[in-house]
């Protein structure tokens, strides 16, 4: 398949550079969201809103843009569109916007979206970024959705908020509380690693590969990294 | 008195039992990426802390006296973000200029701290739980010795890890995020504390 | 400068584009979200006064409502959602009301409470659904929850105060005072000299007519119960006030006889066989005894009678007849559970055996979920007739 055709493209953020078990970005959302899979979906739809819009509008406005004030015009667009995407749940999904709270504003500081807008929307066409947010957004979904499966149905005995009538009895909290979020996404991180047999792209250090700041960034993990 | 207790409530309950690290994973990433030294973690940790203090410092007012007095609520996000970020290049230039040999140990910090959600969600966070300013300023003040203290006991725990041998697949994040599931699991155990230190 | 120039127009351009598209989205959301905030605000209220459609909060400043009460909403129909925290168990237990236009219990609901969840939490969760549709006349009436007595009736008078509340915004008057306020308040009444403090006598001899006599602690006379009424007979043996001739002399006697009665102790050592937990023997002159004597409740482990005193007994005072009719009962103290056996210190449970005879002891209905407590009691009162026919065989 060529790299750069739009199927490879679009499939690329589901499976090879899932940005959730691949590149572990957004791990904050991943952790804070997944204690349920009604939550864990709606964070995974809005973000996936938030970077196609984003990305759409960035690549329109790539050669426009001076690169010595992109990463503020990035901010600005992710932080408009996170607040109308806000606006939105709030308007009509109300208990979903009551069950993610604070997080849904913290879209904006979602590494995965700045990470798109710097890494590929600013060098590629319309078409080509909207495909990559959708990819990507599709990926984190389907990431959260599942890692949210296995602490729901373990610590709640329910899925997607409708129990589970067999496992009420053997109901084992620590998996919807804070480390039983991050155990389960440690084993699914590993569980990959086996699957993979370690070929996917090199797993990298936290923050660093989409951090906006990267370029700027002195300290010497990221300088090992960009070598 | 009684409005001394709420603020030690506060403090308290921000730096041990809502530890933003370890129960809510906000500014996770610089956790799990930067401990891994326990004077990065040192340094981290108080940049984190400054740039929460200042950030609270500039968001409370505005939020209430510009944003809620001009029907304006919903640009929260946005406002805050900038403000975050144009605080974080001000502060870097400021350290720079004026005392360089502060710059010299904060300053690789700084620029990671403008996507730190912890600083964001801070600020936000003292709106939501309608903090009045000086419980605002305490709630920062936790927060950032509540990230400062998980950086830095996780950084010890993170240096014996590298030297150990751990399974292929486990080496690097997925070893690291189980050793801050347990850490976040000893956190749990202070629940109920700080309600009952005054009862 | 140039290049400057066209960064800040490119960033202010896109700052203006982004508001724009803000603005609208805001807009179009801002009246759904300023409705669904309401509704938010408004959900526990529904939850307990569903019909209510919209609250606003009630100035409740004006008038003196049960110091539970902390928030009176009003709701569109003309019922009311009242907001009430009270200490069960522990403190700090809130509670929602809804009451109905008509004065009667739509709903409840527990908000917050530091409960013992497997015990209080779960007993108030069904406790909430027994006040409903009850109203102030019969709101009494509901039964605690046994094993969880403090709590559901922490419950059930905080629902009686969010009733009775309704009736003072109403413009009703309603009495607030509990029990002992009244009963004070009433004794005071009879006997000013007394200055509100008085003593609940404890009876040593049968007296016919008289409910209760409360002494004055500062020796300024008595106030006999004797019925609705309440006699004050004061120093000098003269009852103050208008009554009938009958209460009058009822009252007089009552009051020199417990005057005249003299008691004499007896030396427990002379007795052989007298049972270990008899603590102390009084006679009175007309042949009664009165009696300190401990009982073993939950506190002492294994329920034992002779079990040595590993925790802490109930210390009961009784004097009955030589025929075994317990004349008066009292609880001196007890470190039964909380909340469950120390009922056993109530009037209201030790009342119970005023005028029993040895064949109807056992009538006594035991306090469920603290069986044990009210065995080692009966067993304790049992033991107590068994001194006085030891006392009255040697005499």
């Amino acid at each position: 398949m060529n790299k750069n055709s739009n199927l490879s493209i679009f499939f690329n953020g589901i499976l090879k550079e899932n940005p959730v078990l691949m590149l572990i970005l957004g791990t904050c959302p991943t952790l804070a969201t997944t204690s349920n899979v009604f939550g864990a979906f709606g964070m995974g739809v809005a973000t996936l809103m938030v970077l196609v819009c984003s990305n759409i509008l960035i690549s329109m406005l790539r050669k426009i843009i001076p690169d010595n004030v992109r990463i503020p015009c990035y901010i600005v667009i992710i932080a408009g569109f996170v607040t109308v995407v806000q606006m939105l749940i709030n308007a009509f999904f109300p208990e979903l916007y009551d069950m993610l709270g604070v997080y849904i504003a913290l879209i904006v500081v979602n590494c995965i979206i700045l990470g798109r807008a710097e890494m590929f929307a600013s060098k590629n066409t319309v078409i080509k970024s909207a495909l990559d947010g959708l990819g990507m957004g599709i990926g984190f979904t389907l990431a959260l959705c599942s890692i949210a499966t296995i602490r729901e149905v373990l610590g709640a005995a329910s899925f997607a908020g409708i129990a589970i009538p067999f496992l009420a009895d053997y109901k084992i909290e620590f998996f919807v509380k804070a480390p039983g979020g991050m155990m389960v996404y440690a084993l699914m991180i590993a569980l990959v690693y086996a699957i993979t047999s370690g070929k996917g792209p090199k797993k990298k250090s936290f923050s660093c590969s989409g951090c906006p700041g990267a370029n700027k960034c002195h300290s010497k993990e990221c300088e090992k990294e960009d070598k | 008195m009684d409005a001394f207790k709420n603020l030690v409530v506060i403090l308290l309950s921000s730096v041990l039992v809502n530890n933003y690290v370890l129960s809510r994973f906000l500014g996770i990433c610089p956790f799990l990426g930067v401990s891994k030294k326990i004077n990065q973690a040192v340094g981290m940790g108080t940049s984190v802390t400054i740039v929460m203090l200042l950030a609270t410092l500039a968001t409370w007012p505005i939020q209430h006296f510009v944003l809620d007095s001009f029907g304006l609520s919903y640009m929260q996000t946005i406002v805050f973000i900038l403000i975050i970020a144009s605080l974080v290049q001000m502060l870097e230039i400021f350290l720079k200029k004026f005392v360089p040999s502060l710059h010299k140990d904060l300053g690789v910090y700084l620029p990671l701290i403008t996507t730190n959600c912890a600083v964001l969600g801070v600020s936000i966070n003292n709106i939501t739980d309608s903090y009045t300013f000086v419980e605002s300023i305490v709630s920062s003040l936790g927060v950032g010795l509540g990230f400062l203290l998980a950086m830095v006991l996780f950084s010890g725990l993170r240096s014996r890890i590298d030297e150990d041998e751990v399974p292929k697949g486990f080496r690097g994040v997925a070893i690291t995020l189980l050793a801050a599931s347990f850490i976040s699991l000893a956190f749990m155990g202070l629940t109920g504390i700080v309600d009952n230190i005054f009862a | 400068m140039k290049k400057s120039i066209k960064s800040i127009v490119v960033l202010v351009v896109i700052c203006a584009i982004v508001s724009v598209i803000m603005a609208i989205t805001n807009y179009i959301t801002y009246p759904i979200i300023a409705k669904n905030e309401q509704q938010r605000a408004n959900g526990a209220l529904l939850e307990v006064l569903p019909d209510g459609g919209s609250f606003e909060e009630f100035d409740i400043s004006s008038y003196t409502l049960p110091l539970t009460v902390s928030d009176v909403y009003l709701a569109e129909n003309g019922g009311y959602a009242i907001k009430l925290s009270t200490t069960g168990y522990s403190t700090g237990m809130v509670i929602m009301c809804g009451i109905s236009p008509d004065g009667r219990v739509v709903g409840t609901k527990l908000v917050s409470s530091s409960e013992t969840p497997a015990i209080g939490g779960v007993a108030a969760e069904a406790y909430r659904e027994k006040v409903i549709g009850k109203d102030v006349s019969n709101i009494d009436g509901v039964d605690t929850v046994s094993g969880a007595t403090k709590t559901t009736a922490a419950y059930r008078n905080a629902v009686k105060d969010a009733l009775n509340s309704v009736i003072i915004l109403g413009g009703g008057n309603v009495d607030l005072r509990s029990d002992e306020e009244i009963l004070n308040d009433n004794l005071s009444e009879a006997l000013p000299a007394a200055e509100g403090e008085f003593e609940k006598h404890f009876f040593v001899e049968e007296t016919e007519g008289v409910d209760a006599i409360y002494l004055a602690k500062n020796n300024t006379g008595a106030v006999c119960v004797i019925g609705e009424s309440f006699v004050a007979v004061d120093e000098n043996g003269n009852v103050t006030g208008a009554f009938e001739e009958s209460l009058a002399q009822t009252a007089i006697s009552a009051v020199s006889m417990i005057n005249s009665t003299t008691l004499s102790d007896i030396d427990l050592s002379a007795y052989e066989n007298l049972p270990k937990h008899l603590v102390s023997a009084k006679r009175t002159d007309s042949g009664n005894y009165v009696m300190e004597i401990k009982g073993a409740g939950y506190g002492i482990t294994g329920g034992d009678e002779y079990h040595p005193a590993s925790g802490e007994y109930i210390l009961i005072k009784v004097s009955m007849t030589k025929e075994g009719r317990v004349i008066d009962c009292l609880t001196l103290s007890q470190k039964e559970t909380d909340g469950i056996g120390s009922v056993c210190a109530e009037e209201s449970f030790y009342g119970q055996f005023d005028g029993k005879t040895p064949e109807t002891y056992g009538e006594i209905d035991a306090i469920s979920g603290a069986t044990l407590t009210t065995d080692g009691y009966k067993k304790a009162i049992v033991r107590a007739f068994e001194c006085v026919k030891i006392f009255e065989e040697v005499k």
